[in-house]
């Protein structure tokens, strides 16, 4: 078997995946600290892309763009947070699902009548070119997206480790109630886990977009496959899900090759099902224990 | 303030009213919005330039009278239940001359059955699955009142075809999407390949579905294949992924494919990769005549800008206008049959901007699709995808139209 193939198929594979696995990320940051999702997370990703590329149209050089699209993506988790969550969770009711929901809907909506519904390009200094590297062909435009996905990633985690708030964001996450006994106030906390959930979901919206192009229905396919990679990995681990991220988007470009390009889906569909028939928490996920 | 709003709208009720009297009723449909927008909104534009033209010389005289043109304009968002909906709207329309119009195939499928139910005349174009029209031979319909003015599907795949062969490759590879749309074009373009001498082996066939940005595998298979060329049948976004893939992988060989490789969202979105990429076209944004420089200034000028979305589209927007009004004039009524039977046997040469059209339809035969449609071989050419323009791919359709249009000229 072609072994340059086999390789390349791997890394192109891997880096979609690890745009699942942002994304995913977003869903698992919120869940640890609230045990909730946003259900619009995909929305929040496209909403976030289209104001980036106004940024962008208005004449912003490409480095401001970056925080200014960023902040936009805080301001929208918070607000879902605000508008969608808070008011539910204080009520111990699923309400949350439904809202945001909604709010996702009403953000795709928005976007088509704001930005319209055809898929723009989305400008970038990055060169599109393609480079050699040890035999297979990789685009900078790629490499930026797995660079961008580790260094939120590993700038976020080291933040729960380091800081005092992220102290408080993994005390809330391992115990709500005892957290705010020890005087950590859990709104704030789960607040912050929204807000930083945008600020994910906007920096992969602006990571993919170059590559994907942007329009209202950009990021359907993906948060899809997010959500695999959510249940896969388990929601309770950071790093589980990088790693399922990068497993699935492989399989699924082998595939794809292997098989045929009309089998695509079957492995990550595959892959659910035996998860949630064997090990519903996720194969990095930690069972439950509830005591009545 | 609600007082003026309201009498505003009445006088405007009023003032249509009295227009539509004495006015040939004309509805353009199309998607105005949306992906197929660029395609839609270009036919719709062309179509008003005719229109406006025919306005401004006073209109089409009928009966001793001159009538001028009212456009009934409907968005169908290139959602097939929105069509239908359209569709039933106008059947029932008193007094509508006809219909101009239609991007989506499915749009046509699930529509046009309501108009041909109650005999209105229509024009469907740009939209060029074969099923739009073959439908009717499937249903053995008698007498049809649904005409096309697009070069359909069948047309394009012999021309896809033929360029392979015409460039002497004999591997090629196939990558369609997973819609009705390109699984058809697919079979199209095998069917071509087979009348054609089999003189093309297709190496690999490969689907993606709409969304897909990632087609890798399917273009390593091509290239370890040893394809020669990509042979494709898609739509825009998608298109321009597999053109951006192919720079990637370093698979350096032609695209070519049906003409929604002429559209923005596939020229904006490949960049500098799309370029050489060729599809079959009607009518190139060049002023190679002087019936063509003044239709490309005119549309420039009215939309106010610097490239037609969809040359193809407004160009044949604007010819099937004129064939409808030459309709008109000889049916010398608003009436949709008599016009129907009018476009059957039209008597006048109509000069268009895409060629000068010599009885273009001529009366359903239910044994063959071409007596509705308007379009042959000879009037369709290569074009090419150059630093965001369509040009003319090979230098002798452009001197061929050239000739003709100088020829058509010396005649007047």
């Amino acid at each position: 078997m072609d072994q340059a193939v086999i390789i390349q198929m791997v890394v192109s594979g891997a880096l979609m995946g690890l745009v699942y696995a942002l994304v995913a990320y977003g869903f698992q940051l919120t869940f640890a600290t609230s045990k909730s999702i946003n259900f619009g997370q995909g929305e929040l990703v496209m909403v976030s892309a289209f104001f980036s590329l106004t940024l962008t149209d208005l004449g912003l050089p490409y480095y401001l763009m970056i925080p200014g699209g960023l902040l936009f993506g805080v301001i929208a988790g918070l607000f879902v947070e605000r508008a969608g969550v808070r008011l539910a969770l204080e009520q111990k009711s699923e309400g949350w699902i439904l809202m945001t929901i909604i709010i996702g809907l009403f953000g795709f909506s928005a976007a088509e009548n704001i930005w319209g519904r055809d898929d723009r390009p989305f400008p970038t200094p990055i060169p599109s070119e393609p480079i050699q590297l040890f035999g297979i062909s990789i685009t900078w435009l790629e490499v930026s997206v797995a660079v961008g996905v580790f260094m939120i990633m590993a700038i976020i985690e080291l933040f729960k480790r380091k800081t005092l708030l992220g102290k408080a964001f993994e005390a809330v996450s391992a115990d709500r109630d005892a957290a705010e006994l020890m005087g950590i106030s859990a709104t704030r906390t789960i607040m912050l886990s929204y807000g930083l959930s945008g600020l994910v979901a906007a920096l992969a919206g602006i990571l993919i977009s170059p590559i994907t192009t942007v329009g209202p229905t950009m990021a359907s396919v993906l948060v899809l496959k997010a959500f695999s990679v959510a249940v896969v990995a388990g929601l309770e681990s950071g790093f589980g899900v990088v790693l399922v991220g990068l497993f699935l988007g492989s399989l699924e470009s082998l595939t794809s090759y292997y098989v045929g390009s009309g089998w695509r889906e079957a492995p990550g569909l595959v892959l659910l099902i035996l998860s949630l028939a064997i090990r519903p928490t996720g194969i990095f996920g930690k069972a439950v224990i509830r005591k009545v | 303030m609600r007082k003026g709003l309201l009498s505003g709208l009445l006088v405007g009720l009023l003032a249509t009213q009295a227009y539509a009297a004495n006015s040939i009723k004309l509805a353009i449909t199309g998607p105005f919005s949306g992906g197929s927008a660029p395609m839609g909104a270009s036919m719709r534009d062309g179509a008003k330039l005719a229109i406006a033209e025919i306005n401004a010389a006073g209109g089409v005289k009928v009966g001793g009278t001159m009538m001028k043109f009212d456009i009934i304009e409907r968005d169908d968002e290139a959602k097939n239940e929105r069509g239908a909906l359209i569709a039933q709207e106008l059947a029932s329309m008193s007094g509508l001359a006809g219909v101009i119009g239609t991007v989506n195939t499915g749009v046509c499928m699930a529509g046009d059955k309501h108009l041909q139910q109650k005999g209105i005349t229509k024009i469907i174009t740009p939209a060029a699955g074969s099923d739009s029209m073959t439908q009717w031979i499937k249903a053995k319909v008698k007498d049809l009142s649904i005409f096309r003015f697009a070069a359909h599907d069948g047309i394009q795949a012999a021309m896809v075809v033929e360029e392979a062969i015409n460039r002497k490759y004999t591997k090629v590879a196939m990558l369609y999407d997973a819609t009705n749309y390109g699984v058809s074009g697919r079979d199209d373009m095998l069917e071509q390949i087979k009348k054609q001498g089999n003189k093309l082996q297709v190496v690999v066939s490969e689907k993606f579905n709409i969304g897909d940005k990632d087609m890798t595998a399917q273009l390593l298979r091509a290239k370890n294949g040893g394809a020669q060329a990509v042979l494709i049948w898609g739509i825009g976004p998608e298109l321009a992924a597999v053109a951006n893939g192919m720079a990637k992988i370093g698979l350096k060989v032609p695209l070519i494919g049906g003409w929604t490789l002429s559209m923005s969202n596939f020229i904006d979105n490949a960049g500098k990769n799309g370029n050489g990429t060729l599809m079959p076209q009607t009518f190139i944004e060049e002023p190679i005549s002087p019936k063509a420089k003044s239709f490309i200034a005119a549309y420039h000028k009215a939309y106010k800008v610097q490239r037609i979305a969809s040359p193809v589209s407004a160009a044949q927007g604007y010819d099937a206008v004129y064939i409808f009004a030459a309709a008109v004039k000889q049916a010398q009524t608003t009436d949709t049959k008599k016009i129907k039977l009018a476009l059957e046997n039209l008597q006048e040469p109509v000069h268009g901007v895409i060629a000068t059209w010599k009885k273009p339809f001529s009366a359903w035969n239910p044994a063959d699709v071409t007596s509705h449609e308007a379009f042959r071989r000879e009037q369709a050419v290569m074009g090419m995808v150059k630093d965001g323009k369509v040009v003319f791919g090979n230098d002798a359709d452009r001197k061929r139209l050239i000739k003709n249009a100088t020829s058509v000229a010396g005649k007047k």
